[in-house]
């Protein structure tokens, strides 16, 4: 078994660089969306006819993606634990699993969209949609985004190369999936 | 380096399902504060699940943790340092009409006020108290000024743009008082008349509150209503007051 060394520490910190790197990654993560966000708590309270448009929007939808997201970051640490043990292939399948999660997500979000934008809610429509379509827009782009990246890595894990990275996409992943988390609330529950 | 810990993913796993079940359950109770627990405090709970066992921050280095929360509190400082003075609706010498006047756009009327936007809002309007009773109240006035129908309505005026917040009976409890501090005027109150003159309240009214030092969350209908209109509505709510 080629278990490639992870990259090496680094000596002020003792975090693998890898990891470190994806650390600051999600420290500008955090700025971004809860900025996005604090801007959208601060515009509900202020505006409370959004609570019309709020009522708009399919909690079931929402639940269901949240659950998606959820099996996908369980499935996405489960990929890690393989990888430390070494199995490349097995963090892959793993992988693969996550990325389905993905995809899942973003068709339920293409239909929930193509409805909501058939039946007239657009990003122009009034203060609500435009936080609406740009805060999960902008969380699906990650999806997406992560999903590729992930495909990469899975690629590589099951040839057993490069398997520290299969942490580092996961801790990627399960930020998106916090981002969600709290997008879930913010934009389907609280009516 | 740090030792690979791996807790029992499948408890997690199943604990963030239920808390899930939970929060989606949480408004089917009907209570606000219930709603609010469910929704944003397990959302909280969830999120630290997350973090703290899928992204491991539990046995990470604490330099990590310090990232992390450097970028949360710089975020926090900087965005609500900012944010009142630019996402307030007005300040101890300022008014944002142009945000007031979208709040009062956007609540839902009997008829399609500003373009598509009460046309959106109709088909989630129903359940409230205020909204069923409005069209109503529109089409009886509409039926009572078929002997002059040029004539400025009140009654309708009111149904469409006053009753969101000072309620169709005028006594202060629409759909939006809720959320409104100080709360939308009684009409119904008899203190409320004798404190004020039909001059201040023509003013109020197309000035906005903050015209006559009250809250600048009556908006400005100078737009919409001309100053004999407004002697009219002030007509209007008078009849309302008993």
């Amino acid at each position: 078994m080629s278990h490639r060394p992870m990259a090496t520490d680094r000596s002020a910190t003792g975090i693998p660089t890898g990891r470190l790197a994806v650390w600051w990654v999600l420290a500008s993560e955090i700025v971004i969306f809860g900025g996005l966000l604090a801007s959208y708590l601060m515009h509900r309270l202020g505006h409370p006819e959004w609570a019309n448009a709020t009522a708009v929007t399919n909690t079931w939808i929402g639940a269901f993606n949240t659950l998606v997201l959820l099996s996908s970051s369980f499935t996405a640490v489960l990929g890690h634990q393989a990888a430390e043990k070494g199995d490349g292939r097995q963090a892959a399948r793993y992988l693969y699993m996550t990325m389905g999660g993905a995809a899942t997500f973003i068709l339920v979000k293409t239909y929930e969209w193509g409805h909501e934008i058939a039946a007239g809610y657009t990003i122009t429509s009034n203060g609500f949609w435009s936080f609406y379509y740009t805060a999960a827009g902008l969380h699906a782009l990650h999806v997406i985004a992560g999903a590729i990246i992930m495909g990469i890595v899975a690629r590589d894990a099951a040839r057993g190369r490069n398997l520290h990275r299969v942490e580092l996409i996961g801790i990627y992943w399960h930020f998106v999936d916090v981002v969600w988390i709290f997008l879930f609330p913010l934009l389907y529950i609280a009516k | 380096m740090a030792a690979s810990h791996h807790p029992n993913y499948k408890k997690i796993y199943l604990t963030l399902v239920i808390l899930l079940a939970i929060s989606v359950a949480g408004p089917f109770i009907g209570i606000k504060w219930v709603t609010i627990i469910t929704a944003f405090g397990i959302a909280f709970v969830k999120a630290n699940m997350v973090i703290q066992n899928f992204m491991h921050l539990k046995w990470e280095r604490r330099i990590a943790k310090y990232v992390l929360a450097a970028s949360g509190a710089l975020l926090l400082l900087f965005y609500y340092g900012v944010a009142p003075d630019v996402q307030a609706h007005r300040g101890q010498h300022w008014v944002n009409d142009d945000a007031l006047a979208a709040t009062a756009r956007g609540i839902p009327a009997p008829h399609g006020s500003e373009g598509g936007e009460a046309a959106h809002d109709e088909p989630s309007g129903g359940g409230s108290d205020g909204s069923p009773a409005a069209p109503a109240a529109a089409a009886a006035a509409a039926a009572e000024s078929t002997a002059a129908p040029n004539a400025f309505n009140a009654r309708a005026a009111f149904a469409a743009n006053c009753s969101p917040c000072h309620g169709t009976g005028g006594r202060g409890d629409g759909v939006v008082a809720a959320a409104l501090n100080p709360r939308p005027a009684n009409f119904a109150d008899p203190a409320f008349w004798r404190s004020r003159t039909d001059a201040v309240l023509i003013r109020t009214i197309q000035g906005g509150g903050a015209a006559v030092g009250k809250s600048a969350s009556m908006p400005a209908w100078s737009s919409l209503l001309s100053e004999a209109q407004a002697a009219d509505m002030v007509a209007y709510l008078k009849t309302l007051s008993h």
